[in-house]
């Protein structure tokens, strides 16, 4: 068979709903699309920690503390997890890092802002978890079945996440006056980078949606967004800064403004507010570490 | 560096099931790592560790934990859902107060169960 006919089979597999696991034969095209996704949702977990942990030593509670340090290791865990599945596919998991910490690679576009308050850390705990919840568990239906297998076994964390964030939530809207405004303000704070979050709407031939690898477009996830959690702001009386934010029942989904999506692309490029500042913390300790990673690696035998 | 599965059970009469795999460079490693990547949270009472492909000897590594000690011995619920159950009926107190007070947003909204993906499909 040439590399076209072997390439058409494979198509028609994952057309048919078949999975595709590590060691199979894959075209180049779906091994370097896989990788590229797959490394940069690695990238995103590692650089997801780093908000939130920037808000342990200000925890206001012992237990908030607790469930934000075990969130963090959460996040951690799962960029590890990621990275296996990643490396699988062809690029070593020091090199991913290398790029990762040099910005040559990508992570997602909400982990570039800067968290000032506490208002800020239930955002990230409930309205980023669950958006990124709504976009794993999309993933549970992926034609790579080492990344199903990973997102089977990290959904579960990330809905213990989800579930802290909005307890979180729901005791500043129920607090003060000034409780209720410093999530108010967090929220419009966030909000256009929720919206980035999903992605442009999905262009005609997208790669990741042609080879299954998500099978979703960015648009139906978004949508699915706003029906889960809108309606859960609007019950706890936070507005969103988005005036035409409405259920179109004619349309049978949501009306909504569409963001300014140049911040959008100059943000995920590495020119968000945060990005210099994350990305070198991530290097020194990168860097500073090393001494760990050879240990880890085991010393050379003696000649 | 080599790759190791991990394996887990969830009972002790369980068998031992793949629970993923990691690198590393000898079976001490082994064990320390698949603990704290797959066993944090209280997944099972046992995990093991093999040697993957066919540079290993097969054999399966128990670890040397006993069941209560594995995902740590002092309370450390606040990983599990279980330490935040019922925040659902929370919610719904929270709004029926802030109802009261007049601060519900009152905007078009889907009927209930409509909108997502899972309520399209049904």
């Amino acid at each position: 068979m040439t590399y076209e006919e072997k390439s058409q089979a494979f198509k028609a597999r994952i057309d048919a709903g078949e999975r595709i696991e590590a060691g199979e034969w894959m075209p180049d095209e779906y091994r370097q699309a896989a990788l590229k996704f797959i490394e940069m949702h690695a990238n995103s977990e590692v650089m997801g920690a780093l908000p939130e942990r920037e808000w342990i030593p200000r925890a206001p509670t012992l237990k908030r503390k607790l469930s934000l340090t075990a969130k963090v290791q959460d996040e951690v865990g799962h960029g590890q997890i990621l990275y296996r599945v990643a490396e699988d596919l062809g690029k070593t998991r020091e090199q991913m890092f290398d790029d990762l910490v040099n910005g040559r690679t990508k992570f997602h576009n909400v982990f570039h802002y800067p968290t000032y308050t506490w208002g800020d850390v239930a955002v990230i705990g409930w309205l980023i978890d669950g958006a990124a919840l709504v976009n794993q568990k999309a993933l549970l239906d992926s034609s790579y079945m080492p990344y199903v297998r990973a997102m089977r076994r990290i959904c579960p964390e990330e809905s213990l996440h989800l579930r802290h964030g909005e307890e979180l939530v729901l005791e500043l809207v129920s607090g003060t006056p000034v409780q209720r405004q410093m999530f108010q303000d967090a929220v419009d704070r966030w909000w256009q980078p929720i919206m980035h979050f999903f992605g442009p709407p999905s262009k005609k031939k997208d790669m990741l949606l042609y080879w299954g690898i998500k099978t979703r477009t960015n648009e139906s996830l978004r949508q699915e967004f706003f029906s889960t959690y809108v309606p859960k702001l609007w019950d706890v009386g936070i507005s969103v800064p988005d005036p035409i934010l409405a259920w179109n029942d004619d349309k049978g989904e949501w009306d909504w403004s569409e963001p300014d999506w140049d911040e959008f692309w100059q943000v995920v490029r590495g020119n968000g507010p945060m990005t210099g500042v994350r990305l070198a913390y991530r290097k020194a300790m990168w860097d500073t570490h090393a001494w760990v990673r050879e240990i880890f690696a085991g010393i050379p035998e003696a000649a | 560096m080599p790759i190791w599965d991990v394996y887990g059970k969830r009972k002790p009469d369980d068998a031992f099931e793949w629970a993923g795999s990691i690198k590393a460079s000898d079976l001490e490693m082994a064990l320390v790592l698949a603990r704290e990547t797959h066993f944090r949270h209280k997944e099972g009472v046992a995990y093991a560790v093999r040697r993957h492909g066919e540079s290993g000897d097969g054999e399966l590594h128990v670890a040397p934990y006993p069941a209560d000690v594995l995902g740590g011995v002092t309370d450390h619920s606040y990983r599990r859902q279980e330490a935040y159950a019922g925040v659902g009926g929370k919610h719904r107190r929270v709004s029926a107060m802030l109802a009261e007070r007049g601060l519900v947003i009152d905007r078009p909204r889907p009927p209930l169960g409509r909108g997502t993906e899972s309520a399209r499909s049904g």
